[in-house]
């Protein structure tokens, strides 16, 4: 019976082997002589599962970012049973030139705080005890202020490892105003966060046109596809999806009457102009839009656009209707 | 944030901590168990573990032979167990911090973009410089994970003056449907979550904790007065008392999550599609907002005069279109 060596032990000597090495290791040579193989071999195990294991192990070292270069034949590179590993230490390492002051930081400590639960909260935690271990000195930590990312849409974690391996991705999206959702396919390029709202930023593959979504109108899971699409098409993608959502809010204004002093105009304070009679407020969406006016009730009445007011109109309606109230009958509203 | 976490930590997670462990050990020279082990977020058991453990890894042995000392990891033992303090006395690879993943780096980078809108954060390009030095320390390029900055605002940045000068601040303070109340508060915390901003501190006037939305937040000034509860604990953002009445209200149970943070506090029952949940609210009658925001998809079941509440609230609104 072998000693029982723990798979983390394995997994750190096979980082250490291949960082010692310059040339490269043979796979053989590996399971002989690393800590945690070598014992295994020593007890009788079979080649097969060996090689499994070394497999592996390669997969998951590769997931944590570490990058494990193979050396083929050099007659016929695609030969792999000759091929040697190693792990080159100028892409291992953090560039000796990236330095951070102490304010700099304070400030990664706070922004990693931000996520709440998740893979990202542990994934910023790992990113930021890394840069810590450059021995930085920390300034005064930044106090009184606990910044949040929440991530409900399920959709998120899907998308962005898509976006990091420049791969497809194809779901189900209700467009606003309609109820029956429609497949699309998309190269997706960003992920923004506007008012409060995640979106995706990708370029529809059937119209070559950039599109954004709203994550929470996906419907059901986000699959990823085989096909790559050009990592190039990323670059300075979200700045391009920011400003466009922004240009969407300049062209879809509501003018609403907004009782002063009242709760509604509170809320819309930071988003509203001034306008003649009443104020104009741009929005993105027009259904999620309607819910939050109907949530105003009479501290909000809707001008213009029609079909903003129509939306408003038939939520307060419905909610008379929902509680057992006789509702008045429709008008024409000009 | 820095609930420690038990000691059932996967294999590559492990790994990914001594890979960061070791840089950390040898800038560090000598550094209590405690300390690192609240660095790396695990306790202490786990810490002295993982050290010990450290000591069996290294090189491999040259043509089958058993590992040498100085091919090995090693540590002071003595230091270790007599005063419960690390140090690395053989340090065989691993000396430089790996680089950042794609993840890792996106993860930090949109953390970055929202404590962007903290006053004072990014007043010398601070955050344009983090986000450039990540992106070129990832070994794989992050998503873009962007989050639109928030306008600046003088309401966040005396309250952010006043919590870095210990100092209470004072305010005026609107809810809805009450009048206005001049409010002098000690800061504890700013809360930012869902594009709110929310203070805790201690209000002179309640006599108590209270969170304040800083959007219903006008006036605000720094005053003379010293900060006298700036270390007190701060109960959870979202804790309702127990207190506070009761709604209850029946929404469809695939519509429910949208109630969100309403939600977290009240106890809720899913049946055949339906959920009935108790929402605990402040003023009972305020629920009329919800039920209109969610415009005939949810039902106020009780008490009476919450109900009554929505269904004037709505009529009073539609009154408006004639």
């Amino acid at each position: 019976m072998a000693e029982r060596i723990p798979p983390e032990e394995r997994l750190t000597n096979l980082v250490v082997a291949l960082m010692a090495t310059e040339i490269g290791i043979a796979k053989q040579q590996i399971l002989e002589s690393v800590s945690g193989y070598r014992q295994r071999v020593e007890a009788g195990a079979g080649a097969d599962a060996l090689e499994k294991m070394f497999e592996r192990d390669k997969d998951d070292l590769r997931a944590l970012g570490i990058p494990i270069e193979t050396l083929g034949d050099h007659a016929d590179p695609n030969d792999l049973r000759e091929a040697r590993y190693r792990i080159p230490q100028t892409e291992y390492d953090l560039p000796a030139e990236i330095t951070f002051s102490p304010a700099e930081l304070a400030v990664l400590t706070l922004a990693a705080s931000a996520w709440r639960d998740g893979s990202m909260s542990q994934d910023a935690r790992t990113g930021l005890r890394k840069i810590r271990s450059l021995g930085i000195e920390v300034d005064e930590p930044i106090i009184g202020f606990a910044p949040r990312l929440d991530l409900t849409p399920p959709a998120f974690a899907v998308l962005q490892a898509a976006i990091e391996a420049a791969r497809g991705v194809a779901f189900s999206y209700v467009k606003p105003g309609e109820s029956v959702p429609s497949e699309r396919e998309v190269w997706p390029l960003a992920l923004i966060d506007v008012e409060n709202r995640w979106h995706l930023y990708a370029i529809d593959v059937a119209q070559q046109q950039e599109r954004t979504f709203l994550l929470s109108r996906i419907v059901g899971a986000v699959r990823t596809l085989k096909a790559t699409f050009d990592p190039a098409l990323r670059q300075g993608a979200g700045e391009r999806g920011l400003a466009g959502l922004q240009a969407v809010l300049e062209r879809n204004v509501a003018h609403l009457e907004v009782h002063p002093g009242s709760e509604a105009a509170m809320r819309l304070a930071a988003r509203m102009r001034p306008a003649q009679q009443g104020f104009d407020v741009g929005y993105l969406d027009a259904a999620i839009f309607a819910d939050e006016l109907a949530s105003y009730g009479p501290e909000v009445r809707v001008v213009s656009p029609a079909a903003l007011r129509d939306a408003v109109i038939d939520r307060l309606r419905a909610t008379l209707t929902l509680h057992g109230e006789t509702v008045p009958a429709a008008e024409d509203h000009q | 944030m820095n609930a420690r976490r038990a000691g059932t930590l996967l294999a590559p997670d492990r790994v990914r901590l001594y890979l960061s462990l070791v840089p950390y050990l040898a800038e560090r020279g000598q550094v209590s168990v405690a300390e690192a082990a609240a660095d790396f977020d695990v306790t202490e058991a786990t810490m002295r573990t993982m050290v010990q453990k450290l000591t069996v890894i290294g090189l491999p042995g040259e043509d089958g032979y058993w590992q040498l000392d100085q091919d090995l990891f090693n540590i002071n033992w003595d230091l270790l167990e007599h005063e419960d303090v690390i140090e690395l006395t053989n340090t065989v690879a691993l000396r430089r911090a790996p680089r950042l993943t794609a993840r890792e780096a996106a993860a930090l980078l949109s953390g970055l973009r929202l404590a962007q809108a903290v006053p004072g954060v990014d007043d010398d390009g601070t955050v344009t410089a983090l986000i450039a030095k990540l992106a070129h320390g990832a070994s794989g390029a992050p998503a873009d994970v962007i989050v639109a900055p928030a306008a600046a605002d003088e309401v966040r940045r005396v309250v952010a003056a006043a919590l870095k000068q210990h100092r209470a601040v004072s305010f005026t303070y609107r809810v809805p449907d009450a009048a206005p109340t001049i409010r002098t508060v000690d800061p504890v915390k700013v809360h930012v979550a869902n594009g709110q901003w929310y203070l805790q501190g201690w209000c002179h006037l309640r006599r108590a904790m209270r969170t304040f939305n800083l959007e219903r937040v006008s006036d605000a000034s720094v005053t003379e007065r010293p900060n006298l509860h700036g270390a007190d604990e701060v109960p959870e953002l979202f804790a309702m008392s127990e207190a506070a009445p009761v709604v209850t209200v029946e929404v469809a149970t695939e519509l429910a999550p949208a109630l969100g943070d309403y939600l977290s506090a009240a106890g809720s029952v899913d049946a055949g599609g339906t959920t009935t949940a108790r929402l605990r609210l402040g003023d009972p009658r305020s629920v009329k907002r919800l039920a209109t925001r969610f415009g005939g998809e949810l039902t106020v079941l009780a008490p009476a005069e919450s109900r009554a509440a929505a269904v004037e609230w709505a009529a009073a609104a539609l009154a408006q279109y004639g």
